[in-house]
């Protein structure tokens, strides 16, 4: 068989940053090809160099064979790739006729008008030969997601796609709709197109693809045949085996209980359930951990514990009162601290000086905003204090946000949060894109707020920081705890796993996970996650 | 390096400008309109016919107008020739402090509101409804005082209406945008129709003047109208106003610079997400910005029928509009808002004498007014144009390397972020 997609150490550097080192790859036509990996792994920038949208800094695209440069993705289509990007491209108000057509329509009169007869009579045909199940009259407003998938699918196909990339495709599915996407996907190879899908997801790689390729840190580490792999196997792949970070950790001195959450349901844009019946409670002196791979609902969770989101059911106690409904500003009065996920939008006011960034949240505080005045000595002291110590560099506090590293802004960051004296701690992914030195220096703040009696709130991707940090962590999949486990009793492997969402159950991995959880957590502590 | 990077480039040099070369740049673009300006007054005068006593000759060639007489008016005979002896405060000067001080307050009206992050484009119609308040309402006090007492109290009160009144009308489309997410730019507009279309209503019925044909109040009395001080008051001019005015700027400064509100203002408008992470109430902030925005709009509005007519007449000039240039001009720097506004009350004035002064057709004037405006504010114009342009700042290089292609900024988002780290 030909090979009908073939990338030759493709290499993708920014400023800074390698996303693809060196990537090999090769796609054998009618099959279904997984990329799997973690997020930042490199795999929508090795896609997106397929697709024209990025130049690579060396290596060679070859599509059956032969050697092609894009220099967009007009040139991409026209040498049959499509992509079908993880937010759809479509256009709500007109019909699926008009999407699929849109931009290359059949035209009558001499070019003049668009002959929508002869559109739809395309679209139907192409629909009846891949056997997809859409209703070319309706409006893509009206139609469920996993219907605008196939109409994006449908547009790619339209336009002469061999080969199709689908960004993280099962997103925004429902498990119903993946069914329905597999069925498609299988159709679509058994007529000889090819298929590559960019997945973090275990299960799905497997079920779905003939060969899996795993990236790690923008290098392939291994390609493997779907039908011969493990679950275990990859998920040593896409997790590796790296050091665990080394952290000193006494036992936890737990407290009673800061904060809690019961029953939290946080419907997003769309009316799907992102957290979907979450409950936990962190005590004083603990790191409650939240495991589990981004986008399974950890963002809503945490904007509905810090305010910045309402939870559509259930309860958030802090400090024995009902805050579920408590502003921003209420609960950051309360002694809530909160490190965000995304520093650039959220932590910090990018043009801003640091000494206007250290007042971000107490300027209506007595210390730096008594009676609505701002004390500008006070703030420029509280900002050099931050600086020094946090060690921010420059260690100078007029300089603006957006001209310090990413490392830099996020200790500033911690430094502010942490100098609230706050009672309780959310820590979004406190050290995502932060240099090996400021990570160290973050975690052992962390623990030294532990020591004192904070109760911490950790959410985060990275496994080994999540495990090596908390007392407990709750893995979070499709918006509920698959389970809450102890993380010095469980493996990394287990662990990715239930961040996969395999639920615990089968074998000996029921008594690793779940009966030696420390006796300090209740089961009452626990009631999230239907467990299998 | 293609054309669209090195746009790009100079876009970014431009936000990252300093407050000197801000002022520089605004300079040599004062510099330049007068060039060009003085170069389209010449060939103006090239095309027209004249006697050859009135051409001017420059390298041997007459021209019709003289480009140096006609900036002299525009500048020096709007400061009431300050140079040529025998100036007098009564006379064109007063003139450009009127309109420098109505300027004041809409350019603040619209600066603060931009901190805000909000395009407030109904400065004109805050003015007019702050000015009918005013006039109904001075008019009903003034039947209980008279005379010094009068003057003391009704000039703040009438500013107070206005500023109530204004402020009121400015909340209409601040809550409309906080609570039911309508676009500012199309409600205030809207709601500029509406005040004038109101106002009308009003001033040709129930509150018009039956001894005038014209659409407008009873005139106010004497005493509840701005005292002349030092300037003569012949142009309808009082020095109290202009005091009004600075008092307002560095309030304002004030209140920006140094109070919460003013922290929570900037922050929304700079980045309105960490704005919320640092507990601002961004619908509040919303609502209270444009409340204040349309206050000082109605004050303008209050100035303009204490100070120049002495009544509330249909037909207000576009003073509100005028506000718009006069801030980006400023940057919506309140300090810049009186530079600006004087330079723009030069303008408005110097246009006059020219015409007065010269035989160059007004239509021409208007073109080189519109050429300094132009220029000086293009340069903070595309500043601000700069600053919202996706894929700015921390995400240049990322967008920079697919070629500046539109569809690669929206789509590589997701890896983009791990570009930036």
């Amino acid at each position: 068989m030909a090979t009908a997609v073939h990338l030759d150490g493709i290499t993708k550097r920014f400023p800074g940053v390698v996303a693809n080192d060196d990537v090999d790859l090769e796609v054998e036509h009618g099959t279904v090809h997984a990329l799997l990996g973690e997020n930042g792994a490199g795999k929508t920038t090795l896609m997106n160099v397929l697709y024209g949208l990025y130049e690579p800094t060396s290596g060679t695209v070859r599509l059956d064979g032969e050697p092609r440069t894009f220099d967009s993705p007009r040139d991409a289509i026209d040498a049959g790739v499509g992509m079908i990007h993880q937010h759809f491209m479509l256009v709500d108000p007109m019909t699926v006729t008009e999407n699929v057509t849109l931009g290359s329509e059949p035209r009558k009169w001499g070019g003049l008008a668009v002959d929508r007869a002869a559109a739809r009579e395309a679209v139907v045909e192409l629909a009846d030969r891949y056997g997809f199940d859409v209703d070319p009259d309706a409006r893509i407003e009206d139609v469920s997601v996993g219907e605008q998938q196939r109409v994006e699918i449908l547009k790619a196909l339209y336009r002469g796609a061999d080969t199709l990339i689908l960004d993280e495709p099962t997103a925004v599915l429902t498990p119903q709709e993946v069914e329905e996407l597999f069925a498609v996907l299988a159709e679509l190879t058994a007529q000889g197109k090819t298929i590559i899908f960019i997945t973090h997801k275990l299960g799905e790689a497997m079920r779905a693809a003939d060969e899996v390729s795993v990236l790690r840190d923008g290098k392939k580490v291994g390609t493997v045949d779907a039908d011969g792999t493990t679950r275990e196997e990859l998920a040593e792949l896409m997790v590796g085996r790296e050091v665990l970070l080394d952290v000193e950790r006494e036992p936890a001195q737990t407290g009673e209980v800061v904060a809690a959450a019961s029953d939290v349901v946080v419907e997003d844009d769309r009316g799907v359930r992102a957290v979907d019946g979450i409950s936990f409670e962190v005590r004083a002196g603990e790191v409650f951990g939240i495991a589990g791979v981004d986008g399974n609902g950890q963002t809503e969770l945490v904007e509905a514990l810090t305010g910045l989101g309402v939870p559509d059911e259930g309860e958030i106690r802090f400090r024995d009162e009902d805050v579920t409904t408590a502003s921003r500003r209420e609960r950051i009065e309360a002694g809530m601290a909160y490190i965000p996920e995304d520093r650039q939008e959220r932590g910090l006011v990018m043009e801003f000086g640091l000494v206007e960034n250290g007042l971000l949240g107490s300027q209506h505080g007595p210390e730096l905003g008594p009676n609505g005045r701002i004390d500008w000595p006070a703030t420029r002291d509280h900002a050099e204090a931050i600086i020094d110590e946090y060690d921010v560099r420059p260690a100078d506090a007029d300089a603006d946000a957006e001209s310090l590293s990413g490392g830099n802004q996020q200790k500033f960051i911690v430094g502010r949060e942490f100098k609230r004296d706050p009672e309780f701690v959310v820590a979004s992914h406190p050290t995502r894109g932060v240099d090996v030195g400021s990570i160290e220096f973050i975690h052992e703040r962390l623990l030294e707020l532990r020591r004192q009696g904070v109760a911490v709130l950790l959410v985060s991707s990275k496994l080994e920081e999540v495990q090596g940090l908390s007392d407990r962590m709750g893995v979070v999949y499709e918006g509920e705890f698959i389970d809450v486990v102890d993380p010095e009793e469980t493996t990394e492997e287990e662990l990715g796993l239930l961040m996969a969402g395999e639920r615990p159950g089968g074998g000996g991995d029921e008594t690793g996970a779940t009966d030696e959880t420390d006796p300090e957590a209740t089961p009452s502590d626990v009631t999230g996650g239907e467990r299998a | 390096m293609s054309a669209a990077d090195r746009l790009r480039d100079a876009l970014d040099r431009l936000v990252e400008a300093s407050a000197t070369e801000r002022i520089l740049i605004s300079t040599a673009a004062l510099v330049l309109s007068v060039l060009l300006g003085a170069v389209l007054v010449l060939v103006a005068g090239r095309m027209t016919t004249c006697t050859a006593g009135e051409a001017v000759y420059y390298l041997g060639v007459g021209f019709c107008y003289d480009p140096v007489v006609v900036f002299d008016r525009l500048f020096l005979g709007a400061l009431g020739d300050p140079l040529s002896g025998g100036w007098s405060p009564d006379g064109q000067f007063s003139v450009t402090l009127r309109e420098t001080t109505l300027l004041l307050f809409t350019g603040l009206s619209v600066a603060l509101a931009f901190r805000a992050g909000i395009f407030n484009i109904g400065t004109q119609g805050q003015m007019v409804v702050g000015a009918l308040a005013t006039a109904i309402g001075v008019l009903w006090a003034s039947s209980f005082v008279s005379g010094t007492v009068g003057t003391v109290v009704l000039i703040p009160f009438g500013v107070l209406v206005g500023a109530t009144f204004g402020g009121l009308y400015g909340a209409v489309p601040g809550m409309l945008k906080a609570y039911a997410d309508a676009n500012e730019v199309i409600t205030t507009i809207m709601l500029n129709f509406i005040a004038t279309g109101v106002a009308l209503y009003l001033v040709s019925g129930v509150f018009k003047d039956p001894n005038s044909a014209a659409n407008q109040t009873v005139p106010l009395p004497e005493f509840a109208r701005f005292p002349a001080v030092l300037f003569g008051g012949r142009q309808d001019f009082s020095l109290v106003a202009l005091a009004f005015g600075l008092l307002a700027i560095g309030a304002l400064y004030y209140v920006l610079e140094h109070t919460a509100f003013g922290y929570d203002v900037r922050t929304s408008g700079v980045q309105p997400e960490a704005a919320e992470y640092g507990g601002v109430d961004a619908e509040r902030t919303v609502v209270a910005s444009l409340a204040l925005s349309g206050a000082l709009g109605g004050v303008a509005g209050a100035m303009y029928v204490m100070m120049v007519l002495g009544t509330f007449q249909t037909g207000i000039p576009s003073y509100g509009f005028d506000g718009i240039t006069v801030s980006i001009l400023a940057g919506n720097n309140p300090l810049g808002v009186g530079v600006a506004a004087l330079l723009f009350g030069v303008l408005k004035s110097g246009t006059t004498v020219v015409q007065f002064a010269t035989d160059v057709p007004p239509q021409l004037v208007g073109v080189l007014r519109g050429l300094v405006i132009l220029f000086v504010a293009m340069p903070e114009f595309f500043r601000m144009l700069a600053k919202g342009l996706p894929g700015r700042g921390s995400r240049r290089e990322a967008v920079a390397t697919d070629g500046g292609a539109v569809t690669g900024g929206g789509v590589a988002d997701d890896e983009g972020g791990e570009a930036d780290e």
